[in-house]
């Protein structure tokens, strides 16, 4: 698959701080890759490098085969960017704000499909100053999408919407990337967002990227990580503590959760069976995109 | 490129036509016209509606228009830093030289208005209540109502250059601030320091201020009967002015290309 975007040894330095480190990412066309990390991590700051609003202290961004620098015209002229906190021309209507930012685009666009898309259609004709936080949200959605864009850089594109407006969003931006094939690059701290989104994950932290990985390799089920259903569970928890092969048991009503050693799973079930312990059923967990972002973090 | 100035341009004057803040500008400078004659009576005398022009113009141009210009233009790029609109527009096919280049063209457009509101209503006054037939003395023509008129035009047409200059100067103080007030401040505070400062440190002929009266000392020393000639003192406002313009746009320019424009 073609590579939209690349980029390598990328930093970003504001004097002693230093906000993105050495970054070198790739992301495939048509991919949609999830920038996930804590406040301060440098996921911000990655997309306005990439969006051209950020000189990069070194390295280099290269999207569509161009250098960002020297094809910055045509890149933009192929990408839609939602940047955190958008701000418009207050005293203007939403449609004369699209209306004004498709010019500057160059496009002869039709600026109420977008204004539909994003659902804003009724409150076209108000003036941005009046709407509300979420509906600016959709706005800023809205120019992203208003040149029907090859690539979409959203930071935090649903921060200020509510659940049903959420899901509407990652959605449409999934029906983007499954059917236009748009590449989307979608930095958020909302785990079940990414989850929902990405097919492919990446964690940063102060500035380095701790890791990349296909969404669902990420989310697969974990032999070493069961729930088991038996008659006595406190008393097996307090049995299996003592296993070297068991790393933690966590007991609840009806059911035990268990931490095994890797490559001892099989010896569980036996162990419970020859105890004398009605196994009733043994449930391998499904790793949260959560318990993966916090043990990357920790370690 | 100059087909993406000119459309950053025209949105940029689609914006301000809808912004109330951009009549105040010429809303006062129209005022300060018409309140002019309270202080330099037209009468059908044959000189003093001409002198009247010549004062009303540069007092409203040189003094009110110049604050009012410095005004406008110093928060033309820092609201839109403050605000985070310019990330919406940067992100568009549009390099940040262009974009600066458009906000200049507008503060031009601005200076314009400005002058040419300041010009018809003053020669609308004098219309009105003089005979703006000349300038004559004992019945003896010494200029006549077009050397007058032409010398006004000319005088309006240069004048306008060191107030370009202007417009790059608190462009470029909008550059480097995302705070409109401390933008407009800077510019309104650093003008008065220099012009202050200008004759004891002996830099005067150097500064583009300097020559912001230059323009209008013709028309007005033919309104007194007097003889006046363009040069030199035009040709150094002259290159001054442009001189100024270029440092200060390209100053903005390179503060601008390598500001974060991050939230």
């Amino acid at each position: 698959m073609a590579r939209c975007i690349q980029t390598s040894h990328l930093t970003k330095s504001y004097g002693a701080t230093v906000a993105v480190q050495d970054l070198s990412l790739e992301l495939a066309s048509g991919e949609v890759l999830g920038l996930l990390g804590p406040n301060g991590a440098g996921k911000s700051t990655t997309l306005y490098m990439l969006s051209g609003l950020v000189p990069p202290t070194s390295g280099t961004v290269t999207i569509f085969g161009k250098d960002l620098r020297k094809g910055f015209l045509e890149i933009a002229s192929r990408m839609g960017v939602v940047v955190e906190r958008p701000s418009f021309y207050n005293h203007l209507s939403a449609r004369k704000n699209l209306l004004l930012l498709a010019m500057l685009a160059g496009r002869n666009v039709t600026v109420d499909r977008a204004l539909d898309m994003a659902g804003l259609l009724p409150v076209a004709s108000k003036k941005v100053g009046d709407l509300s936080m979420g509906m600016r949200q959709r706005l800023s959605l809205a120019q992203a999408m208003l040149t029907e864009p090859e690539l979409l850089l959203l930071d935090e594109p649903a921060s200020g919407l509510d659940v049903e407006s959420t899901q509407e969003i990652l959605k449409l931006l999934r029906r983007l990337a499954d059917e236009a094939k748009v590449t989307i690059l979608f930095a958020s701290h909302m785990m079940h967002e990414v989850e929902a989104l990405c097919d492919r994950v990446a964690i940063l932290n102060e500035g380095k990227l701790l890791a990349c990985d296909a969404t669902n390799a990420l989310l697969s089920y974990d032999p070493s990580h069961v729930e088991v259903l038996l008659d006595a569970p406190e008393a097996a928890s307090k049995r299996l503590v003592e296993q070297d092969w068991v790393e933690a048991v966590n007991f609840k009503p009806g059911r035990l959760e268990v931490r095994l050693r890797s490559g001892t799973s099989h010896q569980l079930t036996a162990f419970l069976v020859n105890a004398g312990y009605k196994v009733t059923g043994v449930i391998p967990k499904r790793r949260t995109l959560q318990e993966y972002f916090l043990k990357v973090l920790n370690s | 490129m100059i087909r993406r100035i000119w459309t950053a341009y025209t949105v940029e004057l689609i914006k301000a036509r809808r912004l109330w803040f951009t009549y105040i500008g010429p809303v006062l400078v129209v005022l300060a016209v018409l309140g002019a004659p309270l202080l330099r009576p037209i009468e059908r005398d044959g000189v003093s509606d001409y002198g009247f022009i010549a004062y009303a113009t540069p007092v409203a141009l040189n003094l009110l228009g110049l604050v009012l210009l410095l005004t406008y233009c110093a928060g033309l790029i820092s609201s839109e830093l403050s605000g985070g609109s310019i990330r919406m527009v940067l992100v568009r096919p549009l390099r940040r030289c262009e974009f600066l280049a458009a906000k200049l063209l507008l503060g031009m457009t601005y200076a314009v208005v400005l002058t040419v509101l300041v010009g018809m209503t003053s020669w609308l006054l004098a219309f009105t209540f003089g005979e703006l037939a000349g300038v004559s003395y004992g019945g003896e023509v010494i200029y006549t109502a077009g050397q007058m008129r032409n010398a006004y035009l000319l005088g309006m047409l240069l004048s306008l250059v060191p107030q370009f200059a202007a417009v790059a100067y608190a462009l470029m103080l909008s550059t480097f601030t995302r705070n409109t007030g401390a933008a407009i401040g800077a510019a309104i505070g650093l003008w008065i320091v220099l012009d202050t400062l200008k004759h004891p440190l002996r830099i005067s002929p150097y500064l583009f201020s300097t020559y912001l009266e230059v323009p209008w000392k013709v028309f007005s020393n033919y309104g007194e009967m007097l003889d006046a000639s363009w040069l030199p003192a035009v040709k150094y406002g002259l290159a001054t002015s442009v001189a100024s313009f270029v440092l200060f746009a390209f100053i903005a320019g390179c503060t601008l290309s390598r500001r974060n424009l991050h939230a």
